[in-house]
Protein backbone atom coordinates (compact mmCIF):
# COMPACT_ATOMS: atom_id res chain seq x y z
CA UNK A 1 0.00 0.00 0.00
CA UNK A 2 1.23 3.34 -1.21
CA UNK A 3 0.22 6.78 0.12
CA UNK A 4 1.65 10.04 -0.04
CA UNK A 5 0.13 12.64 2.30
CA UNK A 6 0.73 16.23 2.39
CA UNK A 7 -0.35 18.07 5.33
CA UNK A 8 -0.66 21.90 5.79
CA UNK A 9 -1.69 22.17 9.38
CA UNK A 10 -1.98 25.86 11.05
CA UNK A 11 -1.91 25.82 14.75
CA UNK A 12 -2.83 28.61 17.72
CA UNK A 13 -2.17 27.60 20.64
CA UNK A 14 -2.93 29.66 23.62
CA UNK A 15 -1.96 28.54 27.04
CA UNK A 16 -3.76 30.57 28.82
CA UNK A 17 -2.04 30.62 32.79
CA UNK A 18 -3.61 32.97 34.69
CA UNK A 19 -1.48 35.94 36.43
CA UNK A 20 -1.29 33.06 39.00
CA UNK A 21 -1.17 34.47 41.09
CA UNK A 22 -2.31 34.84 43.21
CA UNK A 23 0.78 34.23 41.24
CA UNK A 24 2.54 36.60 41.21
CA UNK A 25 2.23 38.87 38.91
CA UNK A 26 2.84 41.05 36.99
CA UNK A 27 3.25 44.66 38.42
CA UNK A 28 5.68 44.72 41.05
CA UNK A 29 7.62 42.19 43.03
CA UNK A 30 9.08 43.07 45.64
CA UNK A 31 12.69 43.87 45.84
CA UNK A 32 15.07 42.98 48.59
CA UNK A 33 18.24 44.08 48.00
CA UNK A 34 20.52 42.21 50.68
CA UNK A 35 21.73 45.27 52.19
CA UNK A 36 18.68 46.92 52.29
CA UNK A 37 16.49 46.79 55.47
CA UNK A 38 13.10 46.60 53.27
CA UNK A 39 11.39 46.65 50.10
CA UNK A 40 9.49 49.44 49.24
CA UNK A 41 6.14 48.64 47.28
CA UNK A 42 6.52 51.99 45.42
CA UNK A 43 10.18 50.28 44.68
CA UNK A 44 8.25 47.30 43.44
CA UNK A 45 8.81 47.75 39.88
CA UNK A 46 7.64 44.57 38.32
CA UNK A 47 10.87 43.22 38.00
CA UNK A 48 10.15 39.67 39.01
CA UNK A 49 7.28 37.41 39.02
CA UNK A 50 6.88 33.92 40.54
CA UNK A 51 4.59 31.73 38.36
CA UNK A 52 3.61 28.38 39.82
CA UNK A 53 3.27 26.24 36.92
CA UNK A 54 -0.30 25.64 37.55
CA UNK A 55 -1.95 28.74 39.17
CA UNK A 56 -4.83 29.54 37.84
CA UNK A 57 -6.33 30.71 40.61
CA UNK A 58 -6.00 34.64 40.19
CA UNK A 59 -9.50 35.80 42.23
CA UNK A 60 -8.52 33.58 45.31
CA UNK A 61 -11.83 33.32 46.19
CA UNK A 62 -12.03 29.90 46.31
CA UNK A 63 -9.51 29.45 49.35
CA UNK A 64 -10.67 25.84 50.54
CA UNK A 65 -11.05 24.06 46.99
CA UNK A 66 -9.05 20.50 46.68
CA UNK A 67 -9.42 21.37 42.74
CA UNK A 68 -8.22 23.82 40.75
CA UNK A 69 -9.83 23.91 37.33
CA UNK A 70 -7.84 25.67 34.61
CA UNK A 71 -8.53 26.45 30.83
CA UNK A 72 -5.09 24.60 29.46
CA UNK A 73 -4.24 25.60 25.81
CA UNK A 74 -6.72 26.00 22.93
CA UNK A 75 -5.63 24.12 19.59
CA UNK A 76 -7.51 25.30 16.61
CA UNK A 77 -6.27 24.22 13.36
CA UNK A 78 -6.94 23.55 9.43
CA UNK A 79 -5.30 20.85 7.52
CA UNK A 80 -5.56 19.67 4.25
CA UNK A 81 -4.02 16.01 2.85
CA UNK A 82 -3.87 14.01 0.03
CA UNK A 83 -4.05 10.72 -0.62
CA UNK A 84 -3.04 8.12 -3.13
CA UNK A 85 -4.26 4.83 -3.24
CA UNK A 86 -4.95 1.75 -3.14
CA UNK A 87 -6.67 2.22 -0.14
CA UNK A 88 -10.01 0.32 0.10
CA UNK A 89 -12.68 2.49 1.74
CA UNK A 90 -14.59 2.04 3.51
CA UNK A 91 -12.41 -0.08 5.54
CA UNK A 92 -9.29 1.97 5.47
CA UNK A 93 -9.01 4.96 7.28
CA UNK A 94 -10.37 7.58 4.76
CA UNK A 95 -11.21 10.50 5.50
CA UNK A 96 -11.34 10.49 9.40
CA UNK A 97 -8.23 8.44 10.15
CA UNK A 98 -5.54 9.99 8.33
CA UNK A 99 -6.50 12.94 9.21
CA UNK A 100 -6.84 11.48 13.19
CA UNK A 101 -3.65 10.17 13.07
CA UNK A 102 -1.75 13.49 12.53
CA UNK A 103 -0.40 14.95 15.51
CA UNK A 104 -2.13 18.06 14.65
CA UNK A 105 -5.66 17.70 16.45
CA UNK A 106 -4.66 15.06 19.16
CA UNK A 107 -6.00 17.09 22.47
CA UNK A 108 -3.97 14.99 24.22
CA UNK A 109 -0.93 15.86 22.30
CA UNK A 110 -1.72 19.86 22.69
CA UNK A 111 -1.83 18.65 26.14
CA UNK A 112 0.92 16.99 27.08
CA UNK A 113 3.26 18.80 24.38
CA UNK A 114 2.01 22.31 24.93
CA UNK A 115 2.32 22.21 28.95
CA UNK A 116 5.62 22.36 30.09
CA UNK A 117 7.65 19.57 31.13
CA UNK A 118 7.13 18.24 34.71
CA UNK A 119 3.48 19.83 34.85
CA UNK A 120 1.66 17.01 36.28
CA UNK A 121 5.30 15.00 37.39
CA UNK A 122 6.87 15.49 40.35
CA UNK A 123 9.70 18.40 40.16
CA UNK A 124 12.77 16.97 41.96
CA UNK A 125 12.12 18.98 45.07
CA UNK A 126 13.39 22.14 43.27
CA UNK A 127 12.40 25.34 41.88
CA UNK A 128 12.83 27.47 38.73
CA UNK A 129 14.67 30.81 38.97
CA UNK A 130 13.95 32.14 35.24
CA UNK A 131 16.99 35.03 34.53
CA UNK A 132 16.14 37.91 32.02
CA UNK A 133 18.08 40.66 31.50
CA UNK A 134 17.10 44.21 31.01
CA UNK A 135 18.04 46.34 28.67
CA UNK A 136 18.27 42.79 26.40
CA UNK A 137 21.14 44.74 24.71
CA UNK A 138 23.24 43.37 27.39
CA UNK A 139 26.04 41.24 26.50
CA UNK A 140 25.09 37.43 28.37
CA UNK A 141 28.18 36.35 28.24
CA UNK A 142 29.74 38.91 30.24
CA UNK A 143 27.30 39.18 32.91
CA UNK A 144 28.29 37.15 36.25
CA UNK A 145 25.64 35.82 38.20
CA UNK A 146 26.15 35.10 42.00
CA UNK A 147 24.06 33.33 44.21
CA UNK A 148 25.00 33.93 48.18
CA UNK A 149 27.93 35.68 47.09
CA UNK A 150 28.92 32.59 45.33
CA UNK A 151 29.99 32.26 41.62
CA UNK A 152 27.44 30.75 39.89
CA UNK A 153 28.33 31.46 36.08
CA UNK A 154 27.40 33.97 33.41
CA UNK A 155 24.19 34.81 32.39
CA UNK A 156 24.22 33.21 29.15
CA UNK A 157 24.20 30.03 30.68
CA UNK A 158 21.75 30.37 33.74
CA UNK A 159 18.38 31.04 31.69
CA UNK A 160 17.08 28.99 33.74
CA UNK A 161 18.44 28.02 37.60
CA UNK A 162 16.91 25.02 39.63
CA UNK A 163 17.62 25.66 42.93
CA UNK A 164 16.62 23.99 46.53
CA UNK A 165 13.69 25.46 48.09
CA UNK A 166 15.06 28.41 50.36
CA UNK A 167 16.19 32.36 50.38
CA UNK A 168 18.64 33.20 48.29
CA UNK A 169 20.77 36.55 47.86
CA UNK A 170 20.85 37.19 43.76
CA UNK A 171 23.24 38.83 42.48
CA UNK A 172 23.98 39.51 38.58
CA UNK A 173 26.71 42.38 37.78
CA UNK A 174 28.36 43.44 34.38
CA UNK A 175 31.20 44.80 33.85
CA UNK A 176 30.06 48.45 33.02
CA UNK A 177 26.94 48.20 34.48
CA UNK A 178 25.53 48.70 38.53
CA UNK A 179 25.16 45.17 40.03
CA UNK A 180 21.32 43.82 40.44
CA UNK A 181 20.61 42.46 43.57
CA UNK A 182 17.75 40.74 44.99
CA UNK A 183 16.32 38.13 47.83
CA UNK A 184 14.79 35.76 45.94
CA UNK A 185 12.22 32.80 47.63
CA UNK A 186 12.57 29.40 45.68
CA UNK A 187 9.68 26.98 46.23
CA UNK A 188 9.82 23.43 45.03
CA UNK A 189 8.00 22.71 41.67
CA UNK A 190 7.05 27.03 40.78
CA UNK A 191 9.02 29.07 38.77
CA UNK A 192 10.15 32.61 39.40
CA UNK A 193 10.57 35.11 36.98
CA UNK A 194 13.34 37.62 37.78
CA UNK A 195 14.23 40.55 35.47
CA UNK A 196 17.86 41.89 36.17
CA UNK A 197 17.82 45.31 35.77
CA UNK A 198 21.18 46.42 34.48
CA UNK A 199 22.17 50.22 34.50
CA UNK A 200 24.95 51.16 32.65
CA UNK A 201 27.56 53.22 34.87
CA UNK A 202 31.12 54.59 34.24
CA UNK A 203 34.19 52.03 34.51
CA UNK A 204 35.17 53.26 38.02
CA UNK A 205 31.74 53.13 39.44
CA UNK A 206 31.30 49.51 37.82
CA UNK A 207 34.50 48.11 39.51
CA UNK A 208 33.28 49.14 42.77
CA UNK A 209 29.75 47.61 42.61
CA UNK A 210 30.77 44.02 41.68
CA UNK A 211 30.28 41.65 44.39
CA UNK B 1 33.52 26.08 79.28
CA UNK B 2 36.54 27.26 77.65
CA UNK B 3 37.83 30.18 76.21
CA UNK B 4 37.48 28.74 72.50
CA UNK B 5 33.60 27.98 73.16
CA UNK B 6 33.05 31.52 74.10
CA UNK B 7 34.38 33.05 71.38
CA UNK B 8 32.95 30.69 68.81
CA UNK B 9 29.13 31.73 70.93
CA UNK B 10 30.07 35.55 70.82
CA UNK B 11 31.23 34.95 67.26
CA UNK B 12 27.78 33.39 66.42
CA UNK B 13 25.97 36.05 67.81
CA UNK B 14 27.96 38.78 65.99
CA UNK B 15 27.03 36.89 62.93
CA UNK B 16 23.22 36.43 63.82
CA UNK B 17 23.19 40.36 63.72
CA UNK B 18 25.45 41.13 60.84
CA UNK B 19 23.93 38.34 58.00
CA UNK B 20 20.05 39.04 59.95
CA UNK B 21 18.04 39.31 56.85
CA UNK B 22 15.81 42.39 56.31
CA UNK B 23 12.44 42.92 57.85
CA UNK B 24 9.44 45.09 56.34
CA UNK B 25 9.62 47.00 53.86
CA UNK B 26 10.32 50.86 53.37
CA UNK B 27 7.41 52.91 54.59
CA UNK B 28 6.22 55.57 52.18
CA UNK B 29 7.36 59.21 53.22
CA UNK B 30 4.17 59.86 54.91
CA UNK B 31 1.32 58.06 56.10
CA UNK B 32 -1.14 60.55 53.52
CA UNK B 33 0.33 58.20 50.63
CA UNK B 34 -1.36 55.55 52.36
CA UNK B 35 -4.87 55.21 50.94
CA UNK B 36 -6.00 54.84 54.38
CA UNK B 37 -4.56 56.93 56.95
CA UNK B 38 -5.25 58.61 60.51
CA UNK B 39 -3.61 60.14 63.15
CA UNK B 40 -3.61 59.13 67.14
CA UNK B 41 -1.74 60.46 69.96
CA UNK B 42 1.48 61.44 67.61
CA UNK B 43 1.45 58.73 65.78
CA UNK B 44 0.41 58.31 62.29
CA UNK B 45 -0.65 55.25 60.69
CA UNK B 46 -0.91 54.14 56.51
CA UNK B 47 -2.50 50.79 55.67
CA UNK B 48 -3.29 49.58 52.36
CA UNK B 49 -5.30 46.34 51.32
CA UNK B 50 -3.42 44.25 48.66
CA UNK B 51 -5.23 42.40 45.75
CA UNK B 52 -5.04 39.39 45.15
CA UNK B 53 -2.85 40.34 42.18
CA UNK B 54 -0.53 42.16 44.11
CA UNK B 55 -0.67 39.89 46.78
CA UNK B 56 0.77 37.33 44.13
CA UNK B 57 3.38 40.17 42.98
CA UNK B 58 4.63 40.64 45.87
CA UNK B 59 5.05 37.34 47.42
CA UNK B 60 6.37 33.96 46.37
CA UNK B 61 4.13 32.40 48.70
CA UNK B 62 0.72 32.28 47.74
CA UNK B 63 -1.12 34.09 50.17
CA UNK B 64 -4.83 34.71 48.07
CA UNK B 65 -4.90 30.91 48.98
CA UNK B 66 -5.11 31.23 52.23
CA UNK B 67 -5.32 35.40 54.15
CA UNK B 68 -6.07 39.05 53.34
CA UNK B 69 -2.87 41.15 53.18
CA UNK B 70 -2.34 44.59 54.53
CA UNK B 71 0.69 46.69 54.34
CA UNK B 72 0.75 49.05 56.99
CA UNK B 73 3.09 51.97 58.47
CA UNK B 74 3.48 53.21 60.98
CA UNK B 75 5.18 56.89 62.03
CA UNK B 76 5.90 57.70 65.85
CA UNK B 77 6.42 61.14 66.23
CA UNK B 78 10.21 62.63 66.76
CA UNK B 79 11.44 61.28 70.19
CA UNK B 80 8.63 58.94 70.77
CA UNK B 81 8.61 55.29 70.85
CA UNK B 82 5.84 52.85 70.32
CA UNK B 83 6.10 48.99 70.87
CA UNK B 84 4.30 47.17 67.59
CA UNK B 85 2.62 44.17 68.11
CA UNK B 86 0.69 41.70 66.00
CA UNK B 87 -1.55 41.35 68.61
CA UNK B 88 -3.06 44.98 68.08
CA UNK B 89 -4.06 44.35 64.72
CA UNK B 90 -7.11 43.37 63.40
CA UNK B 91 -9.39 43.06 60.25
CA UNK B 92 -12.67 43.57 60.13
CA UNK B 93 -16.04 42.75 57.06
CA UNK B 94 -17.50 45.75 57.63
CA UNK B 95 -21.04 45.05 58.23
CA UNK B 96 -20.29 41.61 59.65
CA UNK B 97 -18.88 40.19 62.70
CA UNK B 98 -15.95 38.51 60.76
CA UNK B 99 -13.04 39.58 62.41
CA UNK B 100 -9.63 38.17 62.58
CA UNK B 101 -6.35 39.10 64.62
CA UNK B 102 -3.01 39.27 62.32
CA UNK B 103 -1.54 36.32 62.19
CA UNK B 104 2.02 34.98 62.69
CA UNK B 105 3.93 33.73 59.22
CA UNK B 106 4.43 30.73 61.14
CA UNK B 107 0.50 29.79 61.08
CA UNK B 108 0.48 31.46 57.44
CA UNK B 109 3.07 29.12 56.32
CA UNK B 110 1.54 26.26 57.79
CA UNK B 111 -1.66 27.07 56.46
CA UNK B 112 -0.56 27.11 52.96
CA UNK B 113 1.37 24.24 53.26
CA UNK B 114 -1.83 22.67 54.39
CA UNK B 115 -3.49 23.92 51.46
CA UNK B 116 -1.01 23.13 48.88
CA UNK B 117 -0.67 19.42 49.79
CA UNK B 118 -4.32 18.75 49.49
CA UNK B 119 -4.77 20.75 46.22
CA UNK B 120 -4.66 19.80 42.42
CA UNK B 121 -4.95 21.05 39.60
CA UNK B 122 -7.18 19.68 36.72
CA UNK B 123 -6.89 21.29 33.10
CA UNK B 124 -8.77 21.09 30.36
CA UNK B 125 -7.98 21.51 27.60
CA UNK B 126 -10.34 21.44 24.20
CA UNK B 127 -9.25 21.43 20.65
CA UNK B 128 -10.79 22.02 17.22
CA UNK B 129 -9.92 21.66 13.75
CA UNK B 130 -11.40 21.45 10.17
CA UNK B 131 -9.09 19.81 7.18
CA UNK B 132 -9.97 18.95 3.73
CA UNK B 133 -8.76 15.75 2.25
CA UNK B 134 -8.86 14.38 -1.27
CA UNK B 135 -6.85 11.34 -3.08
CA UNK B 136 -7.49 8.20 -4.83
CA UNK B 137 -9.46 4.79 -3.66
CA UNK B 138 -10.23 1.70 -4.59
CA UNK B 139 -13.88 0.67 -3.91
CA UNK B 140 -13.27 -3.28 -2.60
CA UNK B 141 -16.16 -4.61 -4.01
CA UNK B 142 -15.45 -3.41 -7.48
CA UNK B 143 -11.50 -2.89 -7.43
CA UNK B 144 -12.16 0.25 -9.46
CA UNK B 145 -9.65 3.47 -8.65
CA UNK B 146 -11.47 6.80 -8.09
CA UNK B 147 -11.44 9.85 -6.52
CA UNK B 148 -12.59 11.17 -3.49
CA UNK B 149 -12.18 14.02 -1.50
CA UNK B 150 -14.11 15.43 1.65
CA UNK B 151 -14.11 18.15 4.23
CA UNK B 152 -13.88 17.11 7.99
CA UNK B 153 -14.06 18.68 11.45
CA UNK B 154 -12.72 17.67 14.11
CA UNK B 155 -13.21 18.62 18.49
CA UNK B 156 -11.93 17.33 21.21
CA UNK B 157 -11.60 17.85 25.07
CA UNK B 158 -8.32 16.62 27.00
CA UNK B 159 -8.71 16.67 30.53
CA UNK B 160 -5.34 16.67 33.05
CA UNK B 161 -5.55 15.57 36.50
CA UNK B 162 -2.24 16.31 38.90
CA UNK B 163 -1.31 14.90 41.82
CA UNK B 164 -2.00 16.32 44.95
CA UNK B 165 0.55 19.24 45.86
CA UNK B 166 2.05 19.03 42.19
CA UNK B 167 1.74 23.45 42.44
CA UNK B 168 4.67 23.40 44.96
CA UNK B 169 4.95 24.71 48.29
CA UNK B 170 3.44 21.40 49.79
CA UNK B 171 7.08 20.53 51.19
CA UNK B 172 8.61 20.93 54.98
CA UNK B 173 11.55 22.91 52.91
CA UNK B 174 8.45 24.86 51.43
CA UNK B 175 7.11 25.76 54.22
CA UNK B 176 10.27 27.41 56.01
CA UNK B 177 11.01 29.38 52.70
CA UNK B 178 7.84 30.42 53.02
CA UNK B 179 7.63 31.44 56.47
CA UNK B 180 11.00 33.45 55.77
CA UNK B 181 9.54 35.30 53.00
CA UNK B 182 6.49 36.47 55.33
CA UNK B 183 8.52 36.88 58.22
CA UNK B 184 11.05 39.01 56.45
CA UNK B 185 8.49 41.11 54.79
CA UNK B 186 6.25 41.10 57.79
CA UNK B 187 5.40 44.44 60.13
CA UNK B 188 8.89 44.32 62.26
CA UNK B 189 7.19 43.55 66.13
CA UNK B 190 8.77 45.40 68.94
CA UNK B 191 10.27 48.79 70.11
CA UNK B 192 9.82 51.37 67.13
CA UNK B 193 11.56 55.13 67.06
CA UNK B 194 10.96 55.56 63.36
CA UNK B 195 8.85 54.61 60.83
CA UNK B 196 8.32 51.23 60.37
CA UNK B 197 6.12 49.42 57.71
CA UNK B 198 5.47 45.93 56.76
CA UNK B 199 2.55 43.38 55.98
CA UNK B 200 -0.04 42.23 58.00
CA UNK B 201 -1.53 38.53 57.40
CA UNK B 202 -5.34 38.26 57.91
CA UNK B 203 -6.75 34.51 57.77
CA UNK B 204 -9.94 36.47 56.14
CA UNK B 205 -10.93 35.15 52.82
CA UNK B 206 -11.63 37.20 50.36
CA UNK B 207 -14.96 38.01 49.32
CA UNK B 208 -16.43 39.69 46.08
CA UNK B 209 -17.77 43.49 47.29
CA UNK B 210 -17.00 42.79 51.03
CA UNK B 211 -15.13 46.48 52.44
CA UNK B 212 -12.48 45.66 55.41
CA UNK B 213 -11.68 48.22 58.09
CA UNK B 214 -8.07 47.54 59.80
CA UNK B 215 -8.58 48.35 63.68
CA UNK B 216 -5.23 49.26 65.58
CA UNK B 217 -5.10 49.45 69.71
CA UNK B 218 -2.99 52.49 70.51
CA UNK B 219 -2.22 52.89 73.68
CA UNK B 220 -5.56 51.41 74.93
CA UNK B 221 -7.65 53.29 71.91
CA UNK B 222 -9.00 51.48 68.81
CA UNK B 223 -7.78 53.35 65.66
CA UNK B 224 -10.08 51.97 62.63
CA UNK B 225 -9.33 52.53 59.08
CA UNK B 226 -11.52 51.69 56.45
CA UNK B 227 -9.27 50.20 53.68
CA UNK B 228 -9.55 51.07 49.74
CA UNK B 229 -8.21 48.28 47.51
Amino acid sequence: MYKTATFLGVVLALGITPSYSVGQQPSSPQALSPNATAQSPSDASAESESTPKTRSDSLGENHDRKWHVKLGTISVGASYSRISGPFYYPYGFYPYDDFRRTWLWDPYWASSVLYPPGYFGYNDGRGEVKLALEPKTVESKLVEVYVDNAYAGTADHLKSIWLQPGAYELSVSSKDHASFHRRIYVLSGRSLKIVAKLNPLKTAEAKEARP
Amino acid sequence: MTKRKWLAVGFACVASFAFAAPKGTVARSTALKYPSHAEQDGVAVGAVLLTSHEAGTNFVSDLSRCCLVVELALYPQKGQSIDVSLNDFSLRVIGTDNVAKAASAKVIAATLQKKATSSRDVVVSPSVGIGYESGTVYDPTTGQARRASGVYTQSGVGVGVGYPGDQGGSTDADRKVMEVELEEKGLPEGPAAAAVAGYLYFPLSRKKNARHALEYMLNGSKVVLPLAQ
